[in-house]
């Protein structure tokens, strides 16, 4: 184990063992900074434009989406195709969300924790900037971002909300053909970027989260349209704040179709059929991990619901 | 729907941009402001939004000044007053300076669009040859 994986506490480290099969990979690429990665803002520029725009910086197209670059030096924040909002710096991982969720041109999208907005801008750019996303967050100081990176990546469709996310849907029930439910979490996939994460990871904040994304998830189902389709996704490796969300998810309306989760060309695993003794409902199955070691990506885990047409 | 006011009016005809590049978007005003996004953006009304789209223009007693994120969008479109840049030009004006620009005959003095391999940076204000910076403040560029 690296230097820095020993300095992860330990609990946390005896929770990975139990839900990862190949541990050692797993830590090794857990303790290594992340790639640098770019989306390719295709509501400004096309691929073939950025590449031209970023050749001193090395960019390698990722094989799995032709608008997400890996950046061979640093710096691109501080680039004039940045200022341009040509790219967007975005985690690799992050992007897959909005790829499974699907976004089409003109549709009606609900981004329920949207901040600081890498996927609705993802989003927006996919809808060709037309349509509706509802870009909500209840965080004020994250709000400030989203607003700057809505404007920087020329967002036309993005109408930004500040609302706990049960309200807003409260107010807006059954609107959307796609939700994405990118909830807060206890971000341990994100510990490549700064193991700083871990500094405030604890079980009881686990269960806390857990207990708001359970809410946040019903919310994001009564969002749907009968027919639409939801993405529930954390940046968290625990169980409690995924599979165990989805199973509540699954039970609490048992019309939900959980949907095969899959990007061709980019590999996920298969979630936890069981945690803590506790089985998970069968469509729990077809959600997926992402792990650090598989794409060289934060980890991450992601479930796709769909609301039948004939929703009660 | 505000895109016939003739503040915006006047904006879109300075830089020369069709009113067929505005298909499918509104324009509404608010908050000292004109805000420019998607008909479905500006119609949306299930709660009370901190934004729709993005300020389009900021409006003052006598005039109305382009934003740069709404000018990066639209100026594709534009057809008049449009300076092209090199890039070390565009990088300098970011980071506070002012250009000298000798700019083709037709481009009047006043807001213009800056143009940067063919990608529109946001506007600058000239009075022939200088090029003054409108952009926002931004970290600094390097080039």
């Amino acid at each position: 184990m690296t230097r820095r994986a020993a300095e992860f506490p330990g609990r946390f480290l005896d929770r990975c063992r139990a839900m990862v099969p190949d541990f050692e990979p797993f830590i090794d690429s857990m303790s290594r900074p992340p790639r640098r990665t770019v989306r390719v803002n295709t509501i400004k520029a096309n691929r073939e434009q950025v590449l031209g725009w970023l050749r001193n910086l090395d960019p390698q197209p990722l094989d799995w989406w032709e608008n997400a670059l890996a950046l061979g030096q640093p710096g691109v924040g501080k680039r004039l195709e940045h200022f341009l909002g040509l790219v967007y710096v975005q985690e690799a991982a992050s992007m897959v969300p909005p790829l499974v969720l699907g976004a089409e041109p003109g549709e009606t999208v609900l981004d329920l924790c949207a901040a600081p907005g890498s996927k609705t801008t993802q989003l927006a750019a996919m809808m060709e900037n037309t349509g509706l996303v509802v870009a909500n967050d209840y965080s004020q100081a994250r709000l400030r971002g989203l607003v700057g990176n809505v404007d920087r990546a020329g967002c036309l469709n993005v109408v930004i909300t500040r609302m706990d996310g049960v309200a807003l849907v409260r107010n807006w029930p059954g609107s959307c053909d796609r939700v994405l439910v990118d909830a807060p979490c206890t971000c341990e996939g994100t510990v490549r970027r700064s193991a700083r994460v871990l500094d405030q990871w604890s079980l009881d904040a686990i269960a806390r989260f857990s207990q708001l994304q359970k809410g946040l998830a019903v919310a994001g189902y009564h969002a749907l349209k009968p027919g639409g389709t939801m993405v529930y996704s954390t940046c968290t490796l625990a169980p409690e704040e995924n599979e165990e969300v989805v199973d509540y998810l699954a039970r609490r309306f048992p019309e939900a179709e959980l949907l095969p989760v899959e990007l061709p060309g980019f590999r996920m695993r298969q979630p936890l059929a069981e945690w803590n003794g506790r089985r998970f409902a069968t469509g729990v199955a077809n959600c997926r991990r992402i792990l650090p070691q598989d794409n060289d990506t934060e980890a991450f885990f992601l479930a796709l619901i769909r609301r039948p047409i004939e929703a009660r | 729907m505000k895109r016939a006011d003739p503040r915006v009016r006047g904006l879109l005809e300075r830089f020369g941009v069709p009113a067929e590049a505005l298909a499918g978007l509104d324009v509404v005003e608010g908050q000292g402001a004109f805000f420019i996004g998607t008909r479905e953006v500006m119609t949306f009304d299930a709660v009370r939004p901190l934004r729709r789209g993005i300020r389009f223009c900021r409006v003052f007693p006598r005039s109305v000044k382009p934003t740069t994120h709404a000018m990066q969008v639209l100026g594709r479109h534009a057809t008049r007053n449009v300076i092209d840049l090199e890039r070390e030009q565009v990088v300098g004006l970011i980071n506070g300076e002012q250009v000298e620009v000798d700019a083709p005959a037709a481009v009047e003095d006043g807001y213009v669009l800056l143009r940067v391999d063919g990608f529109s940076a946001g506007v600058g204000l000239y009075r022939r040859p200088v090029l003054k910076t409108q952009l926002p403040r931004y970290r600094p560029v390097e080039e």
